[in-house]
């Protein structure tokens, strides 16, 4: 595979996307960019392993995410939450009011995430991949990712209402 | 399925995506379409997440990555082969040559996209910003000026700088050698006197290597300032030289120095 797909033509197309998905796991500009250019350096060196041409996204932000979590020491395994011990009730939190936020203030908010639902929302958020491909990602099943995501939209509604109703953000410009 | 149940499943939902054909997803929307107020809070989610999304859309990798990454990539395919490798290399050398000519005519056809040139400012500056922000080891540890050109010459490095009036007064640390399109650049590192981070050694580091080494260097000595990681950093140049000097710092401290 590696040898048959343009390195270059597949940074150009992914490097964006991952970084994004890096800097949302990280918070830091400097972790992110290693954890991006860590994640093609492995492509180079076992890119050529990967049958399936389709596959190369949900291959690179896996091993983006795998990277992190190895470089974050983290052995403690995520436990399973069903989507019904979600909180029933969300706050309103009105699109005029997300659109005051600046990007750095959402990302603070989505590191305030716990860290289970973090990936999952940065991924949902961040690049439109399916609830499939979310799973491979993270390499936890469908049913786990739902719930996760569930859990973590949930919490994210909380701490934005919370975040706008305190004024956590600048005003708008004056 | 009722209506909160509904809400937990639509929360996932975005518009525009194939969301809507995961069969939870499907019966969620379905019950919306049939349930006015769910329909209407459905609608302001949906709203939120596009703008949401464009939230998170928004954030820029920082200028320079994609070129490093590429440049690094190449660099490393440059890297001399091992012993054992040389045959082998050798061989696919031949058979790269063999399936060069038979494709020339298809490539002369169908240009391929130019390689991204790998000795720019912008790749130099991320470079040398990384071999400041992420650990580095210094070569020589002394606060004595000519000890640091006596090593750095020793190592055909760049000794004969010139610093700026305010940079001879800051402490010096140390130095170090890195590499840079087959040149050494030389790593001078000081203390801003501001409070250093755990286990850091030093705060203000300036880089100096060939002006020839760099592709699109500036011309003049006026400094230019630039963001670069987490890096302020100014670059100029002066004589055959090329000068970065970064800073942890705001850009004020780093002026202060220049």
């Amino acid at each position: 595979m590696a040898d048959n797909m343009e390195f270059e033509s597949l940074v150009t197309r992914f490097y964006a996307s991952l970084y994004q998905f890096a800097f949302s796991l990280t918070r830091t500009e400097a972790d992110a960019c290693d954890l991006t250019q860590q994640t093609f350096s492995i492509w180079a060196a076992k890119g050529h392993q990967l049958r399936d041409a389709t596959k190369v996204k949900t291959w690179l932000f896996t091993t983006l995410h795998r990277e992190f979590l190895e470089s974050r020491r983290r052995l403690t395994r995520f436990p399973h939450c069903d989507l019904e011990t979600a909180e029933a009730e969300l706050p309103v939190v009105t699109p005029a009011a997300v659109s005051l936020l600046d990007t750095t203030r959402v990302l603070d908010i989505l590191a305030q995430l716990e860290e289970t639902f973090r990936a999952p929302v940065a991924l949902f958020y961040l690049q439109d991949c399916s609830y499939n491909e979310i799973a491979d990602i993270l390499q936890v099943p469908l049913g786990t990712v739902k719930s996760r995501l569930a859990r973590g939209l949930s919490q994210l509604q909380h701490l934005l209402a919370r975040d706008i109703a305190v004024g956590g953000h600048p005003p708008p410009d004056l | 399925m009722n209506r909160n149940e509904a809400k937990q499943i639509l929360l996932l939902y975005r518009p525009g995506t194939a969301d809507g054909d995961d069969p939870q997803v499907a019966e969620a929307l379905a019950w919306a379409q049939r349930d006015a107020e769910l329909a209407r809070w459905l609608e302001q989610v949906c709203a939120q997440q596009i703008a949401l999304r464009a939230k998170f859309r928004q954030l820029e990798p920082p200028a320079g990555l994609m070129e490093q990454i590429i440049s690094e990539q190449a660099a490393s395919r440059r890297r001399p082969l091992g012993r054992p490798k040389v045959l082998l290399g050798l061989a696919a050398m031949l058979v790269a040559v063999l399936v060069a000519v038979l494709a020339a005519g298809g490539f002369w056809l169908h240009p391929q996209p130019q390689r991204a040139n790998d000795n720019t400012l912008v790749i130099f500056q991320n470079r040398m910003a990384s071999a400041a922000l992420r650990g580095y080891a210094m070569d020589l540890t002394t606060g004595d000026a000519s000890g640091i050109r006596d090593y750095l010459g020793h190592h055909a490095a760049p000794a004969d700088y010139v610093l700026p009036p305010a940079l001879q007064k800051a402490g010096l640390a140390g130095c170090a050698i890195q590499g840079w399109q087959g040149t050494k650049v030389a790593m001078i590192c000081f203390r801003t006197g501001q409070p250093l981070a755990t286990g850091a050694q030093s705060d203000l580091w300036l880089f100096v290597v060939d002006r020839a080494s760099v592709a699109g260097a500036p011309a003049g000595s006026r400094p230019q300032f630039a963001r670069v990681n987490r890096l302020n950093t100014a670059i100029w140049t002066q004589g055959d030289k090329l000068y970065l000097l970064g800073a942890t710092g705001d850009e004020a401290l780093l002026r202060s120095f220049l």
